[in-house]
């Protein structure tokens, strides 16, 4: 026993001998940072009654976030993050809107997963739903199709606002296609050719969610500029790219 | 706290009032365990994303603040939350050979081949336990890290990993025995007689 002991208490100091040696890169400041995030989340919670009564409207304000919220905590808990607390969340045209951080961004590109490059008509049998082009912006520069027919992009390269991109998908409203991470603060309701629209100002973090539910992600990453999310009954909408209110509106109400 | 008196809060009265929603106070423990919990999350498995790892555990753990019990030590606390986060990292990551523990190179550790004998033997003897402790199962690693290189004591450790104490014990005796079953013959009565 006392053997037993002896050769046990020989790998325990080694062990912390090595610990002593082992290579740690240097930790960030984090203070600043944190403070920062929490300062955010309190301001936000102190504006929560604001909310409430205005930006979002009555009728699907944050009573519809709550049955979202009930509707979908399975898919909540069900995602890699586990995330144990959720503030706000609001779904809206395929689009599930999030008060609270994203998940760790992969570095590098960003990509939907089984992404096709493809020409427009080609494109159009490979979705179940009518794909949208805005007559304003023309014919896009660039059609891609992803997760085989789920989603489609139209990407625009040269416009008058820089790079836009439009995704669409099939506009069922029970499935989530795209989570973003927002300030409610930042999400307005629009209206587009008589339907809903929110428009949500500044980047935010946004990531595609599969059929299973579970976000990818290697599609997590920052949105440029603004984004107006809108649908049609068939077809929902994500408009993103540097452009104002109006021009978003303008261009998706050419959408046709 | 009296004005005037040059004390730095304590644990316990920067989380009372960090409970209250002082944020000051709040970063008081950021300040205090960034180090420790950046140092966890690294060993455990965090690779680059530790720092990020840290800043979420740190804005969980506030948000979790109402429920952490007067008078318990924090670091576990706090770990617990950094190791849940870690995990989840290294879950949606799965490139394990990034997350090998490491020791410095021999040249800058100054154990050169050229050193002294006895320098070159305890270096390369520190090598092969860094890569005994890689090539473990999981979870045995995890207890390891915990036990000996965060100096957690058992019930720390049962904290921080969520298990109970006695798989803390049981996997940390596995893991020393399968160490002990690398060491070459004969080393082990060598090595305790020095």
């Amino acid at each position: 026993m006392a053997d037993r002991a002896g050769w046990q208490g020989v790998v325990e100091s080694e062990l912390r001998a090595v610990g002593r040696e082992l290579l740690v890169p240097p930790a960030g400041d984090l203070t600043a940072a944190v403070r920062r995030r929490l300062d955010e989340e309190t301001a936000s919670r102190r504006r929560l009654p604001a909310v409430r009564a205005g930006v979002l409207g009555r009728r699907w304000g944050w009573r519809a976030a709550l049955v979202a919220l009930v509707a979908f905590l399975a898919v909540l808990v069900a995602t890699p993050q586990g995330r144990a607390v959720i503030s706000h969340v609001f779904r809206f045209a395929g689009v599930e809107l999030r008060q609270e951080p994203g998940p760790a961004r992969t570095s590098g590109s960003t990509a939907l997963p089984g992404e096709r490059q493809m020409p427009l008509d080609q494109a159009r049998h490979h979705v179940s739903f009518p794909i949208l082009v805005p007559a304003v912006l023309g014919r896009p520069g660039e059609v891609v199709v992803s997760d085989r027919g789920r989603v489609v992009s139209l990407i625009y390269r040269r416009t008058p606002y820089g790079l836009v991109r439009l995704d669409e998908f099939a506009g069922h409203l029970d499935q989530v296609y795209f989570e973003k991470f927002v300030h409610s603060r930042n999400v307005t309701k629009v209206e587009v050719n008589g339907a809903k629209g929110l428009w949500i100002k500044g980047p935010q973090e946004l990531v595609y969610v599969t059929r299973s539910g579970a976000p990818a992600i290697a599609s997590a990453r920052l949105t440029t500029g603004n984004t107006l999310v809108w649908g049609t009954g068939l077809v929902a909408l994500r408009l993103e790219g540097s452009l104002g209110k109006a021009a978003a509106l303008a261009i998706a109400g050419s959408a046709h | 706290m009296p004005r005037g008196v040059r004390r730095a809060i304590d644990d316990a009265e920067a989380i009372a009032r960090a409970q209250s929603g002082d944020l000051d106070a709040y970063a008081v423990l950021v300040a205090r365990y960034t180090l420790r919990a950046h140092r966890a999350a690294f060993l455990l498995g965090a690779g680059e994303e530790s720092d990020d790892v840290v800043q979420e555990a740190f804005v969980k753990a506030f948000r979790h603040l109402s429920r952490f019990r007067t008078g318990e030590p924090f670091a576990p606390w706090l770990l617990r939350i950094v190791a849940n986060e870690t995990r989840n990292v290294a879950r949606s990551r799965r490139r394990r050979a990034a997350l090998a523990l490491r020791l410095p190179s021999a040249e800058s550790s100054g154990a050169a081949a050229g050193g002294p004998v006895d320098e070159v033997l305890a270096a390369e003897r520190r090598a092969w336990l860094v890569a005994a402790v890689n090539a473990l199962p999981e979870r045995e690693r995890q207890v390891l890290v915990c036990r000996y290189f965060l100096d957690l004591s058992e019930a720390e450790a049962a904290r921080v990993l969520a298990w109970p104490r006695g798989s803390v014990k049981s996997r940390t005796s596995r893991a020393l025995k399968r160490l002990r079953g690398r060491l070459v013959p004969g080393e082990q009565n060598r090595v305790s007689s020095g």
